[in-house]
């Protein structure tokens, strides 16, 4: 809502600067989004006048200061001065308009009122310069006086008003009814519009003459040789213009007021106003009478007050003579008063008090929201945890980053090409959610996975000439469920590429991202959340998105949590990316999982012996597999741990043969072992694993 | 005898101060102090002296090789601190050498706000709850008072993905989750993603929100006053300004925002540098929070007496509030995921 200070000026007395009142209008709900003053332009017309230009961002539930009379109530309430209503053209008794024009209603509900006046002898032409500059300067481009004093009267009452070349209603019937059989109309602006049964219109008769509340219609406008008008002041069901401003796209000053509640008790007074204008400006001579339909009086309720309510809600007991005085101010009638409260009626351009609460609210407003007690609440014992949840992705982060990667965000949507490339871990094929109105078609679609995202910044940073990429992305992912129904999962995906940045000296030999780096990262994310003993890691049945020898994929329970390894090679080349290593998991699914507590070991007494082990196998025996053999058949209790150190290929070991390492840790609980008995024992299990796998002992 | 037993005395002290090195000590000891050094046959030839001299000059020359063996373990340790400076200097490192290290990972700066955010309210002993970022109308919208048609569901544009179903435009739908299935006393925060049609450099289609609500038996607008003053001045300085205006939203009643002095031009709005202040276009106030009383309708809508119970509630924008912490000036920064970028944040 846009105003000169001055034309506000003009409707209430005021001493104070406009920044004094746009501080009051600030901080009483009517924020005052900017105050500048008037270029010298508009000051040339208007001599010896400074001006500024007030726009107050008026929230949906006040209808009733979209007109600068409703601001100047506003202001007397808050720096109680006296309200100026403008001058007027007062309507008479007679029945003279209503002779001239009939008004009937078929949708009472949606057309609660209809007012008209009839003004004769006018002259079209342009309006004066005070007129339209100050019409300029609050936005209204100006078109000729009808038209400008018809837009002056909303800005200044609220009301918006529509004025009809009368000699061109060839019925003289107005009726507001639904389009129902009509199916187009041409609006002023000369655009033909698609019309739905709902939508409501103003009639000659049978003929549509304006989209009611929105817009008029073309054949109907004032034209430069107008003599006669009708004067439309109505008001209209908010949802219903909403419905079809919306869907036509039309956004009108209009419509705008009739969506957020017009008083109907203002239509006469804005006619009347209007035709005054008329009579100084454009040397109309109005029908005395008024043509008006009220089809629906609307009666504000009475509601009571309470004081106790007010302590509740607020916080502090305002004195009973405050709120009355607030009450008064605001223009409710307070109708009874009791030991326990007051029962007030609110007046019918506010609409928003409905309720005890709401009125409650505008005694807060009004007594300042700063004036009011600021005080900490009793805390209840419960509450006040980091749940579980919050202190794993904590834990997630500062893990990842702490080994090289950085926590990245990235939007959820993408493309569809990138949502088949990357199925993410839902089980079977997933539908991707999509979304019906997306920015872009490249973001029609939620992510399957986190991957995609991932892959765009790696890209960003390849093309960066950069010759790492560590990254991850602790989000959600989304997809159809069977039902149809989208289902979201949290999901904890990286990427790893090239080299990790190192401070300091160059060091001699550093190597790019391995396997072996995505695989320590996942373990370590297992271990935090402290499933990794359940996990089971197989390199079948690999999500295609994996090179088949570089890939795992991890299950608990049967159910799929994770997958990792390199990016499949074909689908680099397809999105042309150096090879890089990635790992998703469900991290939902993880912490189902997860243990609640934990029992420390008691700290052993005796020492451990280690004796390395290096034998030769054939290059696809798993390593893991000696391990499991040692300590699942060999399974001697002095044998503690077994860790594979070495992974060695190439002379002298012979071609399609590899050699592994392993340390095993022998100990016992009750006293330190002798050499000569680690010696025996190791020296069986040597003998042992040559029998079982072939295996060549190395030296 | 007396006169050549003080000239070696002289030729053994000089010598020891002359040696420089453990190995000429160890020379010097041997030829003086070894088995046939000339001290020690000195000492042996007293027997060869008439007996009335021999107490005399036995006690003499025992003097003389007392003295030689101090001094020579003196000079023995001097010559050995010596040593060990010498290698200590030579151990000496360029101490302006970069040192060496992996470069950390770093975490996000929404995280790191969003973790201090969350933490303020922990404190107070809110505790934290998570809902779909695929909403339905009912929870984005009905429940919270903006019932279809409603002009305050043009203040945010949707996305949708079905008839029915949005991508939720703010985290308020917590709020109805946690009463739907809870009962008071509640004190809550909800941080999350959020979605809104929007794509500018103040404007993201996605940003964060975390939304706060506390309902019990009497809580009060002064409570809600109390809660988020100190949350500011936790998040913020300590004597961050703050004003409580009046606003609407559908499902408070009654509705503020909350501005706090601005965090560049300190509230002066710029007029001292004679142009506007950039971050807070002049007026010298920042907007960070929208809060108000939950509005009674919300209550029923949860089947909570609005009789019985009241409460506040409250939401904001992580990345506002990170743009004002780092200032930054285009929200998109955030979701680029430039290393140049997040780098740095330490």
């Amino acid at each position: 809502m846009k105003f000169t200070f001055n034309w506000l000026k003009e409707f209430v007395g005021l001493r104070a600067s406009p920044q004094k009142i746009a501080e009051a209008l600030t901080m009483a709900g009517l924020e005052v989004e900017s105050l500048v003053p008037l270029d010298p332009g508009y000051a040339t017309r208007h001599p010896g006048e400074r001006d500024w230009l007030m726009e107050v961002n008026v929230t949906p539930n006040r209808g009733d200061c979209l007109g600068i009379l409703g601001i100047a109530r506003e202001v007397t309430v808050l720096t109680g001065g006296r309200l100026k209503p403008p001058r007027v053209d007062p309507h008479t008794g007679d029945a003279s308009a209503r002779r001239a024009v009939d008004v009937r209603i078929a949708s009472p509900r949606l057309c609660p009122r209809y007012s008209a006046r009839v003004v004769h002898g006018i002259r079209v032409a342009r309006s004066p310069s005070w007129m339209q500059s100050r019409l300029e300067a609050c936005g209204v481009r100006p078109v000729n006086n009808v038209v400008d004093v018809t837009n002056w009267v909303m800005l200044e009452t609220g009301q918006p008003l529509h004025a009809f070349d009368l000699e061109r209603l060839s019925s003289k019937r107005i009726v507001v009814q639904r389009a129902g059989a009509i199916k187009k109309f041409v609006t002023l602006d000369g655009i033909e519009r698609e019309l739905e049964p709902e939508d409501l219109l103003i009639c000659d008769g049978e003929v549509p003459i304006a989209l009611a509340g929105i817009m008029g219609g073309r054949d109907s406008e004032v034209r430069p040789e107008t003599g006669s008008l009708l004067l439309e002041s109505a008001n209209f069901d908010p949802l219903t213009i909403r419905r079809t401003a919306k869907r036509l796209a039309l956004h009108s000053e209009a419509s705008h007021r009739f969506e957020r509640g017009v008083d109907p008790e203002g239509t006469l007074y804005a006619l009347d106003r209007a035709v005054w204008l008329l009579k100084e400006i454009a040397s109309g001579s109005p029908l005395g009478g008024v043509a008006d339909r009220y089809a629906r009086r609307r009666k504000s309720a009475a509601l009571w007050l309470r004081h106790q309510r007010v302590k509740a809600l607020l916080g502090i007991e305002l004195a009973s003579g405050e709120v009355e005085k607030i009450t008064r101010a605001l223009g409710l009638k307070i109708r009874r008063r009791s030991k326990t409260g007051l029962q007030v009626i609110p007046p019918s351009y506010r609409p928003d008090l409905a309720r005890e609460a709401d009125v409650i609210e505008e005694l807060a407003r009004v007594h300042g929201y700063d004036k009011m007690p600021a005080t900490l609440p009793l805390v209840r014992a419960a509450g006040g945890m980091a749940d579980g949840h919050l202190r794993r992705e904590r834990a997630m982060r500062s893990f990842l980053a702490g080994e090289g990667l950085t926590e990245m965000i990235h939007l959820p949507f993408t493309s569809r090409e990138m949502n088949r490339r990357f199925p993410g871990l839902w089980r079977g094929p997933r539908p991707a959610v999509e979304v019906l109105n997306p920015l872009t078609q490249e973001n029609a679609e939620m992510r399957l996975s986190l991957i995609p995202g991932l892959v765009e910044s790696l890209r960003a940073q390849v093309s960066q000439k950069s010759k790492g990429f560590y990254g991850f992305d602790l989000g959600k992912v989304f997809s159809l469920g069977f039902t149809g129904a989208p289902e979201e999962r949290q999901c904890l995906a990286g990427a790893i590429f090239g080299y990790r940045e190192r401070r300091g000296l160059r060091v001699k030999e550093q190597s790019p991202a391995a396997f072996l780096d995505i695989k320590g990262l996942v373990e370590g994310i297992l271990e935090l959340v402290g499933v990794a003993p359940q996990v089971i890691w197989t390199g079948e049945s690999l999500p295609p998105i994996l090179h088949p020898g570089k890939g795992a994929s991890l299950e608990i329970a049967g159910s799929r949590v994770g997958c990792l390894g390199e990016l499949h090679p074909d689908l680099c080349e397809e999105l042309r990316l150096p090879s890089f290593f990635i790992f998703e998991v469900d991290f939902e699914k993880l912490l189902q999982y997860a243990p609640r507590e934990f029992k420390v070991r008691s700290l052993r007494r005796f020492p451990s012996v280690e004796r390395d082990l290096a034998v030769v196998l054939d290059d696809g025996f798993p390593a893991q597999r000696l391990v499991n053999w040692i300590k699942e058949q060999f399974n001697h209790s002095l044998i503690e741990e077994v860790q594979v150190f070495d992974e060695y290929k190439g002379a002298p070991v012979p071609q399609g043969k590899k050699s592994l390492a392993y340390t095993i840790s022998y100990r016992a609980e009750d006293r330190t072992l002798t050499d000569t008995e680690v010696n025996a024992l190791h020296g069986e299990l040597v003998s042992r694993i040559g029998q079982v796998f072939g295996a060549q002992l190395r030296e | 005898m007396a006169e050549s037993l003080e000239t070696l005395r002289e030729e053994v002290l000089d010598r020891i101060a002359r040696c420089a090195t453990e190995p000429e000590i160890e020379d010097l000891r041997v030829e003086y102090l070894g088995r046939k050094g000339r001290l020690t046959l000195l000492l042996r030839g007293l027997k060869d002296l008439p007996p009335e001299e021999r107490p005399q000059a036995g006690e003499r020359l025992n003097q003389l090789r007392r003295l030689a063996e101090e001094k020579l373990a003196a000079r023995l340790a001097q010559v050995k601190a010596r040593e060990k400076e010498r290698i200590l200097r030579e151990e000496t490192v360029d101490i302006t050498l970069p040192g060496s290290r992996w470069e950390r990972g770093r975490m996000h700066p929404l995280t790191l706000v969003m973790d201090e955010i969350i933490d303020v309210f922990l404190g107070m002993g809110f505790e934290v709850a998570r809902g779909p970022d695929i909403e339905d109308d009912y929870h984005n919208f009905e429940a919270l008072n903006m019932p279809k048609d409603h002009p305050a569901r043009d203040m945010q544009d949707t996305f949708f993905v079905s008839q029915d179903r949005l991508l939720r435009t703010h985290t308020s739908p917590v709020q109805i989750r946690v009463m739907e299935s809870r009962r008071p006393p509640l004190q809550i925060i909800a941080p999350g993603a959020v979605y809104r049609h929007d794509d500018d450099a103040t404007h993201s289609p996605m940003f964060h929100q975390v939304e706060g609500f506390m309902v019990d038996g009497h809580i009060s607008f002064a409570d809600l006053k109390g809660v988020l003053t100190h949350f500011i001045r936790r998040i913020f300085r300590p004597e961050t300004k703050l004003r409580f205006r009046p606003s609407f939203f559908p499902f408070t009643e009654p509705s503020a925002e909350i501005d706090m002095q601005c965090v560049l031009c300190g509230g002066e709005g710029g007029k001292r540098e004679g142009s506007a202040c950039r971050v807070c276009k002049g007026s010298g106030w920042l907007e960070i929070l929208g809060a108000g009383m939950i509005d009674p309708q919300v209550f029923k809508f949860v089947g909570y007496d609005p009789e019985r119970v009241s409460g506040f509630a409250f939401g904001m924008g992580v990345e506002r509030i990170a743009m004002l912490k780092f200032g930054i000036e285009d929200i998109r920064l955030f979701f680029q995921n430039d290393l140049r970028f997040l780098r740095q944040f330490v």
